[in-house]
């Protein structure tokens, strides 16, 4: 076991040109035969992304429908960015929930601090990347459109996920 | 010629004078009226000729980012050159001040973005040195596998992207195609394959999933097959070496003069790694070789990357082969958050949490240096803690930002269009560069 330096070889004598062509040629000619391909044949083909892909968010619901936000206030803290807008309210038994939640996903850089910290499993990101819309106005993605999405979640930071907590 | 001018599309700069000290070329009235700009004086009686002052970039594809290389040109030679940054400034340093140290990770991804893993490592690393952690075995060997992988997902880039440069552009589709397994993998273990921010101060955001491992093990199977085939493509090649060899030449002096560090100061023949001579993550314990150059040209900047990968893949290898089962993050709930389970049903761990992320975890005073091999170069963070959860000032010593340094040196007296060569050969990054 060591860390040992060596000169690099420098082929420079043994270059060539036409021998050089003739291989490349050759070498590419088998890469176009190769069965293996890579390329993804994009709006046809979907990428097939990862359980723990950090995509657009989702807020996640309890069974009547309300989000599970506690208003709680730690991923507004946490995020880099800057980007969640929430305001706490509280209902007359004293349970706190978001009056807002907004979160302006084109400030948002998807580092998933926010479902790392939150309590109550609500905000999670989601496994999902295609994102265009008309306006810009539609990337501040409030608490209805949060809670109405539906593509999958990212499972780190997740009991669904035990190596990843 | 009877007159001697020189074209002025330059407005103010700092450049290197005849005598090799740098020097503010004065903005001065024309006579037309307007503002008009006067060569140094100094210059004139050596210039034959007339000379041509011309900009390559900021947005120019080969100038790997938002770099601006003002030239001046005797007919197709290169007098002089003028590298001008400060086009990608976003002001990390500064951001940093205003942010606890784990919500920091984030923008290392951001400066060498080729080599996001890397950076969060070695912003952990140095966090870790400030607060007096001790990371796990596991951690360790995990960081290994994610710094050299980046490693060599940096060098991909690099080879690519230089042989479209000089004209080669099937190794750059081949090594695209391997990056994307490596993003495939940090995509698998941390969700995301560019951003990664992938460390956490004691510890990483998460182990790597189950299987992860098959999959790193079938890279490691198959990505020296497609560098040997770039390699084939390349090195013997009589048109890679006719642009490439007697380029952009430093000798070992000169090199470690400018503060050169990384592959290029290798290239010409200092041994200094920093993972040999001031080892961290236990590199020390790897078997490994260090390639160095002779000549400090193009072409030996190109095998000596080459071979990094090689030798890479050799320490990915060994860092499977040893890889330790047990906990990632260490067991410290002054900075780790508890893991969730525990935090939605413990009190205890539930106040841990809490007060980790609305506080953050807090230092003592003090302030860390730690410095890595990153792919192009000996890469540095510096912290400076008072006490509180968010650094007083953090600093990043950019292995990019010295090497661009050498830029005017190595281009002096080549062709213009060997320019192109020789900065892609300095690997540079802007990100990192301007900060
Ligand atoms: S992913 Fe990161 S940046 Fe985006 S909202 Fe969550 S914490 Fe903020
Ligand atoms: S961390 Fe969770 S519970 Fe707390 S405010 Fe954010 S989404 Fe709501």
């Amino acid at each position: 076991m060591a860390i040992t330096t060596r000169v690099v070889d420098r082929p420079v004598d043994e270059s060539s040109y036409i021998r050089a062509t003739f291989q490349g040629l050759a070498l590419s000619f088998k890469h176009l035969v190769d069965p293996h391909k890579v390329t993804v044949q994009y709006p046809e083909e979907k990428w097939d992304i990862g359980p723990r892909w950090r995509g657009t968010h989702r807020m996640l619901t309890t069974e009547d429908g309300t989000a599970k936000c506690v208003a709680c206030g730690l991923c507004p803290t946490v995020c880099p960015a800057n980007c969640i807008k929430l305001v706490p309210g509280e209902d007359a038994e004293g349970n706190r929930y978001p009056l807002v939640f907004d979160i302006d996903e084109f400030r948002c850089i998807f580092c998933g601090y926010c479902q790392e910290v939150c309590p109550e499993e609500a905000i999670h990101l989601g496994r999902h990347y295609e994102n265009a819309e008309y306006e810009r106005k539609d990337f501040i993605y409030d608490l209805k459109r949060l809670t109405s999405q539906t593509h999958p979640v990212c499972e780190m930071w997740d009991p669904a996920d035990p190596r990843g907590e | 010629m009877a007159t001697k001018r020189t074209i002025e599309v330059e407005l103010s700069t700092t450049g290197l004078g005849a005598d090799g000290k740098p020097q503010r070329i004065p903005l001065v009235s024309g006579d037309t009226g307007g503002l008009a700009l006067q060569t140094p004086p100094v210059l004139e009686p050596e210039l034959e000729g007339e000379h041509m002052l011309i900009n390559i970039g900021p947005q120019h594809p080969a100038t790997h980012g938002v770099l601006r290389l003002v030239l001046e040109l005797d007919g197709e030679t290169v007098v002089r050159c003028i590298p001008h940054i400060g086009y990608l400034h976003c002001g990390f340093e500064k951001i940093g001040e205003y942010r606890q140290y784990n919500q920091i990770i984030p923008w290392t991804d951001r400066e060498d973005y080729l080599n996001c893993v890397g950076n969060n490592i070695a912003f952990a690393l140095g966090a870790e040195q400030l607060f007096g952690i001790e990371i796990t075995p596991r951690c360790t060997v995990l960081r290994v596998i994610g710094m050299e992988l980046s490693r060599i997902a940096s060098h991909l880039v690099w080879m690519g992207t230089t042989g479209i440069d000089i004209g080669a552009f099937t190794p750059f589709l081949w090594s695209f195609q391997e990056r994307e397994n490596i993003y495939n993998l940090f995509e698998g273990w941390v969700g995301a394959r560019l951003t990664t921010s992938a460390s956490r101060v004691g510890g990483m955001a998460a182990d790597i999933p189950d299987g992860w491992l098959d999959g790193l093990k079938a890279f490691v199977r198959t990505f020296p097959r497609t560098l040997s085939e770039c390699d084939r493509m390349l090195t013997r090649n009589g048109v890679w070496v006719g642009r490439t060899v007697g380029l952009g030449v430093m000798n070992p002096e000169e090199a470690l003069n400018y503060g050169l560090s990384g592959p290029m100061l290798r290239a010409s023949g200092v041994d200094y790694d920093v993972r040999k001579d001031f080892p961290y993550l236990d590199y020390e314990t790897y078997d490994f070789e260090v390639p160095v150059g002779v000549h400090g040209d193009v072409y030996d900047r190109y095998l000596v990357r080459m071979e990094e990968m090689r030798q890479s893949v050799r320490i990915i290898e060994q860092a499977i082969a040893r890889l330790p089962d047990g906990p990632v993050n260490v067991d410290d709930p002054r900075v780790i958050l508890p893991p969730k389970h525990k935090a939605t049903s413990e009190m205890e761990s539930m106040i841990h949490h809490f007060k980790n992320v609305m506080e953050g975890p807090r230092p003592p005073i003090g302030e860390s240096y730690v410095a890595v091999e990153a792919p192009k170069g000996e890469k540095g963070y510096y912290m400076v803690s008072d006490g509180t959860a968010k650094p007083v000032r953090w600093r990043i010593r950019p292995p990019s930002f010295v090497n661009l340094s050498a830029i005017p040196k190595m281009v002096e007296g080549h062709l213009l269009s060997d320019v192109i060569a020789i900065n892609a050969s300095i690997d540079i990054v802007m990100g990192e560069i301007d900060r």
